[in-house]
């Protein structure tokens, strides 16, 4: 996967007439429909919104935000959703599509193949039969595993290594998106690694709340260093890349300017929490590196026996360098992600407060 | 004057040098110009630079310690070579050159507290050394294994570049035609003109200590096939038998602290790809390396020839062994890394060759699959067809599908793990918790015993060492000199 010579200086696509979004009531989904259909968003956008929802009751929500929106609610693992999204797009001129579906803390094992990579290969086939204009597939750092060293930076291109169930099943989604490229489908890929800000789900509340109160599990030395990406700057990126004529196939990190150490980010987020006027207590929760490299061990043996632990596999990943460079998405989409960690944490936390959400 | 195998009962010298590699040729060249009289022994014999096939299992024979292949024991076990000729590994090794990083010199001397040693009088030295090698790149053309590796890097846009060499090419000539300036063309030649004297094949039994000081030494002379003793007289002694033979010959004169128990070396793991034309060069190794994930990680060509290819397919012969027919096809490649482990080397009473231990830590073991999978798909970004992993039960890469199999795959448990760059077994400095060595490698507690080789460096460069262990070895010389003079 290679360049072909595509800059930033490619003068960007119109958007288009119908916009599909896959997962658009999940956290990403939500954030990318909030932008595209506020006044005031730089990606605001005027053409019609296709948008497919798992939860009737989100489909409610976003059919009352615009008379631009029609939502399908189904379930993309299932091959007659992807149809039903797709239907009477043939005609339309210009249709993108963006493949923000996703699980990630299923239930059961078996999800992670049956959303992640079979409902890719719907959503593929679906959009190649409606002759679309360009797709950008939402992957994820997970099928490149983690940073063996805590210097280390994954490039623009990385050996595949997934990190267990979720990993293989996005890996074998982009192995599906190479595929599809192969056939002549304009689809291209962004790579957001931990994202966060508004929208959140509780997962993440839950984190705000551990930093508040000092019990963040901070492992080892806390030097491991993680890039993330605010959900605005991952919004760009994915803009960027649908709209930035290039060649097909190619991939592209999208993460904050710079990955950040552990310890950076819990003193980051109480610093925003205090700003916001959250009591914060001092972290206290320091655990020697191997707890993590215990719960990585439960995470593997609950997997294996098609379980899946949310808690423990936070907990095996805590000790792991996941970094990633973006100078490719810079380079190739004119991407430059403006808000800061601080910054951007702080509009998480005043998200939450504004939804009465107790951190 | 020149070297000689012959033997006689006794010499008597003023210094007197155990070993003829970068460390003891250079320190024979300075210490003879200022005007010391000088005797060097080198326990294995002297060959010629084009007498033998460069990277031959002939070479291996003759110019290798154990026929080429030594063994450090642990999780898994490090393969290891050391030359064993005159001149020691400058004669056989790929001949690539690296100025030490400032980076690394900056390191060494903070945490060591090495006296007097900064980067500017460093380098000034490396300078003297280029020009005395004739240190330079390759004038034409380069071999196809050596291009591959520049192609697959700039393909994925991975930063690279050609290590310049110690050769001499003649006008424009190709990569083949170098001549390597080992020890035996540039350094040695230097120290005979100045009045060193040499005997080659003569194995140091012992030295004989009184007190904190050396007296002599006791040897063998082995030309004939029959070990006869020799002894020698000296004033002041300069070990110089490489990182693994040196901290054994101070430990069995009695030296231990801090000797042999911090082992540095670069691990590496291989590789053999094929492709569908010949790229294969049985005398020659490439010459670019890629430095994007350096200094963790950087990959190289390695020797190629035929039975170098059988080797690197033996972890999964079953299904990888009809490839060594193609061997014009195959090439070789690793990828090193800058370990966080360390190793032990320890000398045991009756027996000649010590034990040399080394453990890999976990980020180390992770870091070799990270390393051989990224240098996997720099040969598939290069046009390989196959690629054939060196570890037990590797799967055979066609695609990046197959990298995920791969890297599923590996542990560094079932791969070959080698390394040939070797040092840190008596590192130098003030700071004697770390520390064999003053910082001008005088041994501690000694009066006249001095390590001037890759023993001394604190911990590997991350880059090919030899210019390193030269640049070093010629400063302590100097100071020697300096100390000694009018």
């Amino acid at each position: 996967m290679t360049d072909d010579g595509n800059t930033s200086m490619n003068q960007q696509l119109g958007t288009p007439d119908v916009t599909v979004v896959t997962g658009a009531g999940g956290w990403l989904g939500t954030g990318l429909v909030a932008a595209f259909l506020s006044d005031k968003h730089e990606y605001q956008r005027s053409g019609r919104l296709r948008l497919l929802v798992r939860d009737p009751a989100d489909a409610v929500a976003l059919r009352a935000a615009s008379d631009r929106v029609e939502v399908v609610v189904g379930d993309i693992s299932r091959a007659d959703t992807a149809l039903d999204l797709f239907r009477d797009l043939h005609d339309v001129d210009a249709v993108d599509v963006i493949h923000a579906a996703g699980i990630i803390h299923p239930n059961k094992m078996a999800d992670f193949d049956a959303v992640n990579h079979q409902g890719t290969e719907h959503i593929l086939r679906a959009a190649e039969n409606a002759g679309v204009r360009r797709m950008v597939h939402v992957s994820s750092n997970s099928p490149f595993g983690t940073n063996a060293d805590v210097a280390d930076t994954f490039g623009h291109d990385e050996p595949f290594h997934p990190y267990f169930g979720y990993g293989r099943s996005k890996m074998d989604a982009e192995l599906r998106v190479q595929a599809a490229v192969d056939r002549g489908l304009n689809v291209v890929m962004v790579r957001p690694p931990w994202f966060y800000g508004p929208h959140q789900p509780a997962r993440q509340t839950t984190f705000f709340t551990m930093v508040r109160t000092g019990k963040f599990p901070v492992l080892g030395g806390g030097n491991q260093r993680r890039s993330m990406v605010f959900i605005d700057n991952l919004v760009e990126g994915i803009v960027r890349a649908e709209l930035t004529p290039t060649a097909p196939g190619l991939a592209w990190w999208i993460a904050d300017e710079r990955p950040y150490t552990v310890s950076e980010i819990v003193e980051t987020v109480g610093r925003a929490l205090t700003d916001e006027g959250y009591d914060v207590q001092p972290n206290r929760l320091k655990l020697p590196n191997v707890v993590g490299d215990i719960a990585e061990r439960i995470d593997a043996i609950f997997q294996r026996v098609d379980k899946y632990n949310q808690q423990f596999h936070v907990l095996g990943e805590m000790n792991k360098t996941i970094a990633v460079d973006i100078s490719a998405a810079q380079r190739d989409l004119g991407y430059s992600p403006d808000v800061s960690l601080y910054a951007g944490m702080r509009r998480s936390i005043q998200w939450c407060h504004e939804q009465g959400i107790k951190l | 004057m020149t070297a000689t195998n012959e033997w006689a009962a006794s010499h008597e010298c003023e210094v007197l040098i155990i070993g003829s590699g970068a460390g003891g040729a250079t320190t024979a060249a300075i210490l003879a110009e200022a005007g010391h009289d000088v005797l060097i022994i080198e326990e294995g014999p002297w060959v010629d630079q084009g007498e033998v096939v460069p990277f031959s299992l002939e070479q291996m024979d003759r110019q290798y310690r154990s026929g080429g292949v030594t063994v450090a024991l642990g999780v898994p076990s490090i393969a290891y070579t050391e030359g064993r000729c005159a001149g020691g590994g400058t004669e056989v090794n790929s001949g690539l050159y690296r100025r030490p990083p400032e980076q690394a010199i900056a390191r060494w001397k903070s945490e060591y507290k090495i006296d007097d040693f900064d980067a500017n009088g460093l380098l000034s030295i490396c300078e003297e050394v280029e020009a005395q090698l004739t240190v330079q790149t390759v004038p034409g053309e380069h071999t196809r294994a050596s291009e591959i590796l520049r192609d697959g890097a700039a393909a994925l846009g991975w930063q690279h570049d050609e290590s310049p060499r110690w050769m001499s090419y003649p006008e424009g000539g190709r990569a083949v035609d170098g001549k390597r300036q080992s020890m035996t063309r540039t350094y040695l030649p230097r120290a005979f003109a100045a009045g060193a004297r040499m005997l080659t094949e003569h194995r140091l039994v012992g030295l004989v200590m009184s007190g904190g000081g050396a007296t002599g030494a006791r040897l063998s002379a082995t030309s004939t096939g029959v070990d006869q003793p020799v002894t020698i007289t000296f004033k002041s002694v300069f070990v110089c038998g490489g990182a693994i033979q040196t901290p054994a010959i101070l430990q069995r004169a009695g030296f231990r602290h801090r000797v042999g128990r911090t082992l540095a070396v670069h691990p590496t793991v291989k590789l053999a790809a094929r492709f569908d034309e010949n790229v294969n060069t049985p005398d020659d190794v490439p010459v670019f390396q890629v430095k994007e994930f350096a200094p963790g990680i950087s990959f190289g060509g390695s020797a190629s020839h035929p039975g170098l290819v059988a080797l690197s397919l033996t972890d999964n012969w079953r299904d990888f062994g009809a490839a060594v027919t193609a061997w014009p096809e195959l090439a070789i490649y690793y990828a090193a890394i800058t370990s966080q482990g360390r190793g032990w080397v320890q000398a045991i009473p009756g027996v000649r060759d010590p034990i040399v231990t080394y453990r890999l830590t976990k980020r180390d073991r992770a870091l070799l699959g990270q390393g051989l999978a990224r240098l996997a798909l720099l040969m598939l970004e290069a046009g390989a067809g196959e690629v054939y992993p060196s570890f037990k039960q590797a799967p055979l890469v066609r695609n990046r599908a197959d990298l995920a199999k791969m890297t599923a795959a590996f542990a560094a448990t079932k791969a070959s793990v080698m390394t040939v760059h070797l040092c840190s077994t008596a590192p130098m400095g003030e700071n004697h918790k770390r520390t064999a060595t003053d910082s001008f490698g005088k041994v501690h507690g000694a009066t006249n015993v001095w390590v001037n080789d890759a023993a001394l460096l604190p911990d590997a460069p991350g880059v090919n060492p030899q210019a390193s262990v030269m640049a070093i070895a010629i400063r302590n010389a100097r100071r020697f000199a300096d100390e000694r003079a009018g």
